[in-house]
């Protein structure tokens, strides 16, 4: 079972490594247009969290998922 | 929002592209004239970026073929396939692809964007998973898109990564078609096609070889990768083209596990679309003689790759790969490969250029892809070219481009 705010928690920390500049940003940034991700970015971001959490992440979802939050609630509806 | 702003976002990207002070979206050739020389803007040029990797575009053989099934049939079909644009020689085409690949039957396509639209997007459907390696081509994305089923992605060329993803599935993996290319054709990479082939029958899962740039350049027979590794009999599926190493253009879908012949009834990209026109098909025919008898050829095209890799490397470029007939030289930034792409063409060399978004990991690349059709000569000119731009380029940091090696 995957905890919401672990999956939150777990984004976060991998966005301040590779597009916050090291900080922690507000579950509700935007990934594209606040954080500026591409679209590459946001599958690689999604790599690490299948590994990290063990799971199966379909990029189908992805057209739904804007926001670190939208990220998190998806993930955790996987388990 | 307006419909309209994506024009202007698309505006924004061209303009973007032009401030490097090159034409980016694509030089045009004035005249091709041969397999390895053409004009570009007036000026003679050499041909290194046009994936004509045996040289077959100007062969006699070839052309003589397509001037006479121009004369026979006419400049084209009117037509798709399944109603009346089926001439005998697109059967034939079929028939000889299916004899040459040991394949039970194979489907021949307008175009391979198209063949792999259409193939995949059939194979797969609502309930099914495609499980694609992260750099496919835009034609394989754009299938599993169309096909409704979920899509995956595994890490490039990383068969522990595809074991991990697909034991994830479970017995899911039944449902599961697994894509991977031979010859990735942007860093010129070659895929562990025998590990992929072990992991996927592991899982009683399912694979298609996207065979685009091997098909005709490796294997004995020119059968591509899957005949140098001796994996030909573990793959599922097989889609390719016509407008690499066959110089024309077109595209297939064949298997030596499955018949796939009933799908050209299921296939929208197949049935909905015009066939290839009589004289396409017929230099392709001819090119696929030549590719059958061609071992000369491959040899003189991968002595070409080895040259010009040791050269470039010894030049101080950081290449994407092995020797293949694809180089690619490694960029810091869009800026330098825009800059370096129009002093190579200066010089009298026409390579590819390569910006963010049109290669993984955001890459800048110079990508020449060579021919066994280059001459001694012209190799050494490629590589004077190359010697021109690193004068300008290497007494500055190449942050990007060693991080990457």
């Amino acid at each position: 079972m995957i905890v919401y705010d672990e999956c939150v928690a777990e984004i976060q920390a991998l966005l301040a490594q590779s597009h916050a500049g090291g900080s922690i940003v507000p579950p509700e940034s935007d990934l594209i247009d606040e954080l500026g991700l591409a679209s590459l970015d946001v599958m690689e971001l999604i790599e690490a969290l299948e590994d990290r959490f063990d799971v199966a992440f379909p990029l189908n979802e992805l057209g739904d998922v804007r926001t670190i939050s939208d990220l998190a609630q998806r993930i955790q509806n996987l388990t | 929002m307006s419909l309209l702003q994506k024009l202007d976002a698309a505006r924004a990207f061209q303009d973007q592209l032009g401030q490097l002070g090159v034409n980016a979206i694509g030089a045009t050739i004035d005249v091709a004239g041969s397999a390895t020389e053409g004009k570009i803007d007036g000026k003679r040029v050499i041909l290194a970026g046009t994936n004509n990797y045996l040289g077959l575009t100007f062969d006699p053989a070839c052309i003589e073929a397509a001037a006479q099934a121009v004369r026979t049939h006419g400049t084209g079909t009117t037509g798709s396939r399944l109603a009346n644009g089926t001439y005998a020689g697109h059967a034939a085409l079929e028939r000889e692809l299916s004899a040459f690949l040991g394949v039970r039957s194979a489907i021949a396509f307008t175009t391979g964007y198209v063949a792999n639209v259409g193939a995949i997007s059939t194979l797969a459907g609502p309930g099914d998973i495609i499980m694609l390696d992260a750099d496919s081509h835009a034609s394989i994305y754009e299938g599993a898109k169309l096909s409704g089923a979920e899509i995956y992605r595994f890490r490039h060329n990383d068969p522990a990564d595809l074991d991990k993803r697909l034991r994830r599935l479970g017995d899911r993996c039944a449902r599961t078609l697994v894509i991977v290319e031979s010859l990735y054709s942007m860093l010129g990479d070659v895929a562990p096609l025998d590990q992929f082939c072990d992991v996927v029958k592991r899982h009683g899962a399912f694979l298609l070889l996207d065979d685009a740039h091997s098909f005709g350049i490796m294997g004995e027979n020119g059968r591509g990768l899957a005949e140098v590794l001796g994996v030909e009999d573990e793959i599922d599926f097989v889609t390719g083209t016509f407008s690499k190493s066959l110089g024309s253009v077109g595209g297939f879908f064949a298997s030596r596990k499955h018949d796939v012949a009933p799908l050209r009834s299921q296939i929208r990209a197949y049935m909905f679309t015009a066939s290839s026109t009589p004289s396409v098909i017929a230099s392709t025919r001819a090119a696929l003689k030549r590719v059958s008898q061609g071992e000369a050829l491959r040899a003189q095209l991968w002595k070409n790759c080895a040259r010009v890799h040791e050269g470039l490397s010894s030049l101080g470029f950081t290449l994407g790969a092995a020797p293949s007939p694809v180089i690619a030289s490694l960029m810091d930034s869009p800026e330098q490969a825009a800059t370096a792409w129009q002093a190579l063409l200066d010089a009298g060399i026409y390579v590819n250029l390569v910006v963010p978004p049109g290669a993984p990991k955001n890459l800048s690349l110079l990508r020449c892809s060579l021919s066994a059709a280059h001459t001694d000569d012209q190799v050494e000119r490629i590589i004077e070219g190359y010697a021109t731009v690193a004068q300008q380029l290497f007494d500055q940091p190449r942050a990007a481009a060693t991080a990457y090696a």
